[in-house]
């Protein structure tokens, strides 16, 4: 409960400073959208961007998921300090850089957005996954296996559960990334709200700035304060009493 | 029933290898529970996580039921066989129902009857099934945690139970209630049990019979009586305790030596005189005083010497009385902290059924080691 | 390949241009590093802050970066200062400031109470204790928290090249808009190396602040 009331103290304070920024330019932005030929193309542009962030985050929490899942199995246990290094490298390059490396390979447009959008998500998840599980006290598995529960079983009800809260974290921070990154996206012809603030600024526009910006950061502390929402749902009432 | 042939585990390869098991036979007659006892590293509780195949076999063969449990599925055996650790390992993302359906859910019983036997279980584990079936283990306290976890093993009405020192995270108070508890219980459902432990007071309350185990050889398989009065070998008496003699009256009850026809007992009305003249007659320096036949305490032959009156005037009370479920042991250490020699037996009532003296339980012990106290005999006469 | 033969046929724009990415960095680090290091250190001190300071901060780093950018712009343009490297430095020192917050105050309440206790005990001043005690032991994890703080830097960097900022995102940015692939990889790749390299540097710096004692204790408990 605490951290779902600080999440909302955070979004009030970022709308203040948003409402501030846009007494700016109070004028512009308001007739930027009540004009009837604009105001499609930013509903486009932000369902443009709605859908990179969707897709992408689908594919990089199965993706993401399934190789922290395999990685803490017994037999590719030895594989995890490397495949964990190698992920990480991937995060270390910056996003503009992965996008554009995409971009290099598969041309532009949506399908390299994607692409790099989901290599980028994959690692938070994946990261937190493997820690998540790994972190299960041993002898509740031990308690399971020696039940008679299938490791089939053992994973979806004992290992998982537990896990859960650490792995809605690393999806926490892959989406709110996600959202920022998929902003650059324009950049590889891929649309989203990264047009109206590439496009604010170079023509120093101000409305279109703040028309990008504004739902953008919106939009990233919205997540967040879904993630813990989600938190809520699917974390187990005893795990959190257990604290 | 389960039969241990020949097994021997060794962990490690090539130059580094430990034996943890030393070709160990023995057999857990069904319906008892035995009592794996040994040091740490003794080789116990992996002979436990050998018969549901937590752990390989390197050589031997164990049977359960008649079956080797190498030609069974060892998620099915693990589910006809039910295990107890000392972690409890409740899962905390669970209820206390979830829990314990853990088992009968992967046998594939219908809700009903899971849900009948939930509250079954928490019924017989002492555990009021309304106030705890939908709580959460981080809201039981450890004994109660405990219990839920027996409760688990037996969800799906195993014949066999395992069980890996299941009451060690306990406080000492509450382990003793959660024993008896579990004796009571195991009276009733006669389920054949393996039960670690590294306690010899809990192996001589817990076990039907005892395996003790010293570095992964089985060096005694008995009864507990015979362990303690019998030990085989240094390791096993030293294990068991220099003390032996006091545990042995853990294992005898007053009803095992009480004298039911105590023949000196004088009324609480009679004259102390004629009280007096009856002791003096039979040579009684000491006789219990009763007022229909409730014992109210004792006289001796000095305290009548000089009273004119009744009886009852000068009798002593006892500090306490004892019944025929008394063990030995709490006797001996009542006739030592009140100096009495002589405590009378009685019933619910409090009225007299005998006495027991220092002298029988002195004869109970002597008789149990007759063996051994021959041969001190022999040793001291030449 | 071709990308490699733009690399060293334009090897002094690369120099250039990676120096002027360095430079960005390097000062909004410089700047940030004391900011954030001392409110880490006074929100141990003054407890009812540090929900709203680190909340605050977290803010901050939740809003991506081109639309921080976009924030700053029409309030900077004002002083005349929205494009450039003014706003991007003010940006990356903004930045960096939650994971030099958070790991200087986790790293700092992460000291052994009980050896608090001690050199309080012993009659060590406040002053003392934080510079001899506190300090040193935290400092490996402040460094974590300023290598964190780098390598995100050095991808906002590349970003603030939209505004202006210069850097390797020039390359990328240029690469782009003229269709000249070789550029666009150059300016990717270059980046991506810094960032490793960075990464990589600031964890051997990692390991050398943590003061010998606590190399001891972890290599023994291990």
């Amino acid at each position: 409960m605490k951290n779902l009331s600080a999440k909302l103290y955070r979004i009030v304070i970022a709308v203040l400073i948003l409402i501030a920024g846009v007494t700016f330019e109070r004028t512009g932005l308001i007739e930027l959208f009540s004009d009837p030929y604009e105001y499609p193309v930013l509903v486009e542009l932000f369902l443009q961007h709605l859908f990179l962030v969707t897709l992408s985050m689908t594919f990089a929490t199965i993706l993401g998921l399934t190789a922290g899942i395999v990685l803490t199995r017994h037999r590719f246990r030895r594989y995890a300090g490397i495949c964990m290094y190698v992920i990480g490298l991937g995060q270390t390059i910056p996003s503009l850089a992965v996008l554009a490396i995409a971009m290099s390979f598969m041309g532009i447009g949506i399908k390299p957005a994607v692409f790099a959008l989901t290599i980028y998500s994959i690692l938070p998840i994946a990261r937190n996954t493997l820690a998540g599980i790994t972190a299960v006290p041993p002898e509740l598995i031990d308690a399971g296996k020696g039940m008679g529960m299938p490791p089939g079983r053992i994973l979806m009800e004992v290992e998982l559960p537990n896990a859960m809260e650490v792995i809605l974290t690393g999806f926490r921070i892959a989406l709110v990334i996600n959202i920022g990154t998929a902003a650059l996206a324009y950049v590889i012809g891929a649309g989203g709200l990264g047009d109206l603030i590439f496009t604010g600024i170079s023509l120093m526009q101000t409305d279109k700035l703040l028309a990008g910006a504004i739902p953008i950061t919106l939009l990233a502390l919205f997540a967040d304060f879904l993630s813990e929402l989600l938190g809520v749902a699917l974390v187990s009432k005893g795990l959190r009493l257990s604290r | 029933m389960i039969t241990y042939q020949s097994v021997t585990k060794i962990f490690g390869k090539g130059k580094n290898t430990i034996t943890a098991i030393d070709n160990v036979s023995f057999t857990i007659p069904k319906g008892e529970i035995v009592v794996f006892l040994g040091p740490s590293g003794c080789g116990k509780t992996t002979t436990l996580r050998l018969t549901n195949r937590l752990e390989t076999l390197t050589r031997g063969s164990i049977t359960v039921d008649g079956k080797n449990i190498m030609d069974l599925d060892v998620v099915q055996l693990r589910q006809r066989l039910g295990y107890v650790i000392q972690a409890i390992g409740l899962f905390p993302n669970k209820t206390i129902a979830e829990n314990i359906a853990v088992v009968p859910r992967l046998l594939g019983w219908d809700k009903d009857r899971i849900a009948k036997r939930i509250d079954e279980l928490l019924d017989m584990t002492n555990l009021n099934p309304e106030l705890y079936r939908d709580r959460y283990p981080a809201e039981l306290s450890g004994g109660q945690q405990q219990r839920v976890g027996v409760a688990r093993g037996l969800a799906a009405d195993p014949k066999i139970l395992l069980m890996d020192e299941p009451f060690g995270a306990i406080d000492p108070i509450n382990r003793e209630e959660i024993q008896d508890e579990f004796l009571k219980l195991q009276a009733k459902l006669k389920k054949t049990v393996a039960f670690v432990s590294h306690d010899i007071h809990e192996a001589i309350k817990m076990g039907d019979r005892i395996a003790i185990f010293d570095r992964g050889r089985l060096v005694q398989y008995d009864t507990p009586e015979i362990i303690l009065t019998q030990p085989k070998n240094k390791f096993v008496s030293d294990f068991v305790g220099a003390d032996r003699a006091l545990k042995v009256l853990g294992l005898m009850w007053v009803r095992d030596i009480i004298n039911r026809k105590p023949k000196n007992i004088i009324q609480g009305s009679d004259s102390s005189q004629e009280a007096l003249g009856f002791m003096t007659a039979e040579k009684f320096r000491y006789a219990i005083v009763v007022e229909q036949n409730k014992p109210i305490g004792f006289v001796m032959q000095k305290t009548l010497k000089y009273e004119q009156g009744p009886v009852r005037n000068v009798v002593e009370p006892y500090p306490l009385f004892v019944y025929e479920n008394t063990q030995l042991r709490d006797v001996l250490s009542s006739m030592l902290m009140y100096s009495t020699p002589t405590f009378c037996v009685v019933d619910e009532n409090k009225s007299l059924v005998g006495t027991v003296t220092y002298n029988d339980i002195q004869k109970a012990v002597k008789a149990s080691y007759a063996d051994e106290t021959e041969n001190v005999e022999n040793e001291v006469a030449g | 390949m071709s990308t490699l033969r733009f690399i060293w046929d334009n090897f002094n724009e690369v120099l250039y241009l990676s120096w002027e990415h360095i430079w960005i960095v390097g000062i909004a680090l410089l700047i940030a590093t004391p900011i954030g290091v001392t409110l880490g250190v006074l929100i141990t001190r003054h407890e009812e802050f540090a929900s709203r300071v680190l909340n605050g901060a977290n803010i901050l780093m939740t809003i991506p970066s081109i639309a921080l950018f976009g924030l700053m712009l029409p309030v900077l343009a004002i002083f005349n200062m929205g494009l450039g490297k003014i706003p991007a430095v003010i940006a990356l020192v903004l930045y960096s400031q939650l994971p030099i917050i958070r790991n200087t105050y986790t790293a700092i309440k992460n000291v052994p109470p009980a050896l608090v206790d001690a050199g309080k005990g012993m009659g060590m001043s406040k002053w003392r204790l934080l510079r001899e005690l506190e300090i040193p032991l935290a400092t490996p994890v402040i460094i974590a928290g300023l290598r964190t703080a780098a390598v995100m830097n050095i991808g906002v960097a590349a970003i603030a090249t939209y505004i202006g900022a210069g850097g390797l995102g020039v390359f990328i940015q240029q690469g782009i808009a003229r269709v000249y692939p070789e550029m666009v990889l150059s300016g990717a790749i270059l980046v991506s190396i810094l960032a490793i390299i960075v990464d990589g540097g600031m964890a051997l710096l990692e390991r050398i602040a943590t003061p010998e004692g606590i190399r001891v204790q972890r290599r023994v408990s291990r």
